[in-house]
């Protein structure tokens, strides 16, 4: 039953269970090393069920299998793809760490490949039979879903890069397009049995080449201006600079109306008939005080009354910029918010009011008053 | 020789007990275990008894159990003993199986009305606690709760009403008004908590990022016990809380000696090479409110660069208070704990207000604390084992200080009033 191969192969897993329980009793049951071993236990296990399924690939006869070894292998790109990934690799390890990445995958692709292409190419006389048989048995269950998700992956990078580079109100258009063309293939390929040799072929590679040129060329002109000028002004960054009255060009592109929090909101801050107040819960009157409690993140909504659009400004003290130790003014804000819209800033404040002259507080500019932060 | 190989098997048995003797003596042990379970009920000192509500809101609940209760008991009863009667009655015994019916509408019917009007009753008196425990329309005093491993931390908004002008923060004990509706407001900022004062209302979940309202009353001055009851690390059983109920004028005194500024220790005294030595040691976690540099800056604490939570109890007026590290160690020695937890409503404000005196202090448990706070309290202090937290420490690590230093902080840290 067993042949040669795979009695090498269960004679590994075998040992490498007892040496994963011996090791397991001597150093540590959790240790890394017990892990290691059966996962040498598992592929070991699993080669033996190849080999099993495949006789180990061994010829019916001792002619058939000299044939078949003096049988020069077909040609096969795996070892250019091989080769590519040694040479990714090195290259990876002195620069970037993708380029490295990238270099692990294609060595481990390329040598599995070309490891089972050699191997089944040596089975028998029956080069076709090596192909569609022993070799798609063997790697075919990995190899498709891989090549999916390469493929699926490679459309989603490639259409996002459209996606971000096209304007906002071009991008529903294009993405209704797309969705089309998919549908109308679909259809076409569902309900005529004519479309569904050359034809779907030929709609597939357009769609795909028009894709890559279209994913390369918006990657190469990038990500559309408002995009690119939020990555670079640090969207989430506390000390956000477009804390004025004024719309901010980019920033306030995002507004929503309402904040689906309710249960974890300390304050909320409120404009009305241009003045700003705060309520807490379960302190009936408004509030020109909040209290934060140090080093814990908190939820501060606020919500304008107003017709006049207006922003919530939190002033976070101050703190030393660059390394020129220069000391600026920290703040943070929210998006303009027009008549009964929502915006909640979440904060986290380190240190107690007293450790600024100024102490923390809470402005809408454009609104009287000024809302005091303590943080005791 | 007969009376040998009886004796013999009278030694057999004794010595190896057949299975009856073996389940008699299984039934006297779990017989006596229950008993003493059931006799636990008759502690007279239990602070943390569900059963001795001191508050509206905790009397809330003992009303509901108290209706709830008996009539679970009464169905419990004759639940289990008509099983047990089937299970005798109706044992295998070979005899023939009896005919068999499917169904009778009347007993169906029967016995599901009767555990519905049940639950309907339960359920209306029970809606309504939940109801009238959430209520929080009536509030008079909002105070903050947070949790973090393992100590709990209460600050105070302003609230002119209650001559809070400027924030107050505590820990280890929530001190508040009799006869006040107070709301908590809680978080946490590390992991879950939980917060019970048995005594006073049932447990609230403090949960990171989120806000949680319980509401506290108390009808009588005096210290009310509870306890973390949520599994949150090494020294969850140790993250006790006690609440303070103060008379409303006791507790204008109270706030108004947390507002007291910070009064610096005579220069030449033990107090204050103490603080020196605080500025040195204690300072990376601990703020003490009002200290200020030889600049006449203030002297801000740094913990959010040193433990896990961000933060370490606030020491200001640390000796107003009655217990330390997350009120799992008492600053009174015993006889004057006593004295504070003993008294009469009427006197207790007044004894708990003089606070802690060098006659009073509990020496040895605070000294053992300074020495070696780690060996104390179980907490993740160990320098090797912090690579998890950003080198960052749960709870207070072991400072290495000598008994000088312990001497000097000691004298400093009982100026603290």
């Amino acid at each position: 039953m067993f042949s040669s191969g795979s009695k090498y192969l269960l004679g590994i897993s075998g040992l490498s269970l007892v040496a994963a329980i011996v090791y397991a009793f001597t150093v540590n049951p959790s240790d890394l090393g017990v892990i290691a071993i059966l996962g040498l236990m598992v592929a070991a296990g699993l080669l033996v069920g190849i080999g099993l399924k495949n006789n180990d690939g061994d010829a019916a006869t001792i002619e058939e299998a000299v044939a078949a070894a003096t049988e020069a292998p077909r040609d096969s790109a795996w070892p250019a793809v091989f080769a590519l990934g040694l040479a990714l690799t090195a290259v990876g390890l002195a620069t970037v760490p993708v380029v490295f990445l990238l270099g692990i995958v294609a060595l481990v692709a390329g040598g599995a490949e070309w490891l089972i292409t050699n191997w089944a190419d040596r089975a028998s006389v029956d080069r076709r039979y090596n192909n569609d048989v022993v070799r798609v048995k063997t790697i075919g269950p990995l190899e498709y879903p891989v090549a999916a998700a390469v493929v699926l992956g490679v459309v989603a990078y490639l259409f996002s890069r459209v996606m971000l580079t096209v304007s906002k109100e071009t991008a529903p258009i294009v993405f209704i397009a797309v969705g089309t063309v998919v549908l109308v293939i679909g259809f076409l390929a569902g309900t005529r049995p004519s479309f569904r040799g050359k034809p779907l072929v030929a709609s597939i590679s357009v769609v795909v080449l028009a894709l890559v040129v279209a994913g390369v060329t918006t990657g190469i002109q990038g990500e559309r201006a408002e995009l690119a000028e939020a990555s670079a002004g640090d969207f989430y960054d506390a000390s956000h600079r477009e804390c004025g009255a004024e719309e901010s060009e980019h920033f306030d592109h995002h507004a929503g109306n309402t904040v689906n929090l309710r249960a974890s909101v300390l304050a909320t801050v409120f404009v009305k008939d241009g003045k700003a107040y705060a309520e807490l819960i379960g302190m009936p009157k408004p509030t020109d005080t909040i209290t934060i409690a140090r080093s814990n993140a908190v939820n501060i909504l606020f919500r304008n009354l107003d017709e006049k659009e207006y922003r919530m400004v939190m002033h976070l003290g101050e703190a030393k910029v660059g390394t020129t130790g220069t000391v600026e003014k920290v703040e943070t804000c929210t998006q303009l918010a027009g008549k009964n819209q929502e915006q909640l800033l979440t904060v986290t404040i380190p240190k107690p009011s007293a450790a600024f002259k100024d102490g923390y507080s809470i402005e809408v500019p454009g609104a009287e008053g000024v809302i005091k932060v303590m943080v005791p | 020789m007969n009376r040998v190989n009886e004796h013999t098997s009278e030694e057999k048995m004794e010595t190896n007990p057949t299975p009856k003797n073996r389940r008699g003596r299984r039934a006297y042990v779990a017989l006596a275990a229950g008993a003493g379970l059931f006799l636990t009920g008759c502690a007279s000192n239990a602070p943390q008894d569900i059963f001795q509500p001191k508050g509206p809101n905790a009397n809330d609940i003992n009303n509901l159990q108290k209706l709830v209760f008996p009539i679970a008991g009464v169905v419990g009863v004759i639940v289990l003993g008509l099983a047990t009667y089937i299970f005798l009655k109706f044992k295998d015994r070979g005899q023939p199986i009896p005919a068999q019916a499917h169904g009778k509408p009347i007993v169906e019917i029967t016995l599901t009305v009767i555990p519905a009007l049940i639950l309907t009753v339960c359920g209306v008196f029970t809606f309504r606690t939940i109801f009238d425990l959430a209520k929080t329309s009536d509030t008079q005093m909002v105070i903050n709760v947070t949790g973090q491993q393992w100590w709990w931390e209460y600050d105070y908004p302003a609230q002119e009403e209650f001559g809070i002008k400027t924030p107050i923060i505590t820990s280890g004990q929530l001190v508040l008004p009799v006869g006040t509706k107070v709301l908590l407001r809680e978080t946490s900022r590390d992991v879950i908590h939980s917060y019970w004062i048995p005594a006073l209302n049932g447990k609230k979940d403090a949960v990171p990022g989120r806000i949680n309202l319980l509401r506290l009353e108390a009808d009588k001055p005096g210290i009310y016990a509870g306890q973390c009851t949520e599994f949150c690390g090494l020294s969850h059983a140790n993250m006790r809380m006690e609440a303070v109920a103060l008379s409303k004028e006791d507790f204008a005194k109270w706030v108004a000696n947390q507002q007291a500024a910070y009064t610096k220790p005579a220069a030449g005294t033990l107090a204050a090479e103490g603080e020196t030595v605080f500025l040195n040691q204690c300072v990376r976690c601990h703020q003490v409110n009002g200290q200020k540099k030889a600049d006449g800056t203030a002297v801000i604490a740094a913990p959010d660069e040193n433990v896990y939570a961000g933060a370490a109890p606030n020491l200001s007026h640390l000796m107003s208070r009655n217990t330390f590290a997350g009120a799992m160690f008492d600053l009174l020695s015993k006889s004057c704990r006593d004295d504070v937890w003993k008294a009469k409503p009427e006197e207790f404000g007044a004894k708990y207000l003089k606070g802690v005196t060098s006659e009073c202090l509990n020496e040895s448990q605070l000294r053992a604390w300074l020495r070696n706070a780690p060996a104390q309290k179980p907490m993740y202090a160990d320098p090797t084992k912090l690579m998890p937290t950003n080198g960052k420490y749960r709870g207070m690590p072991a400072l290495g200080l000598t008994e000088t230093d312990i001497d000097k902080l000691v004298a400093y840290l009982l100026t603290l009033k």
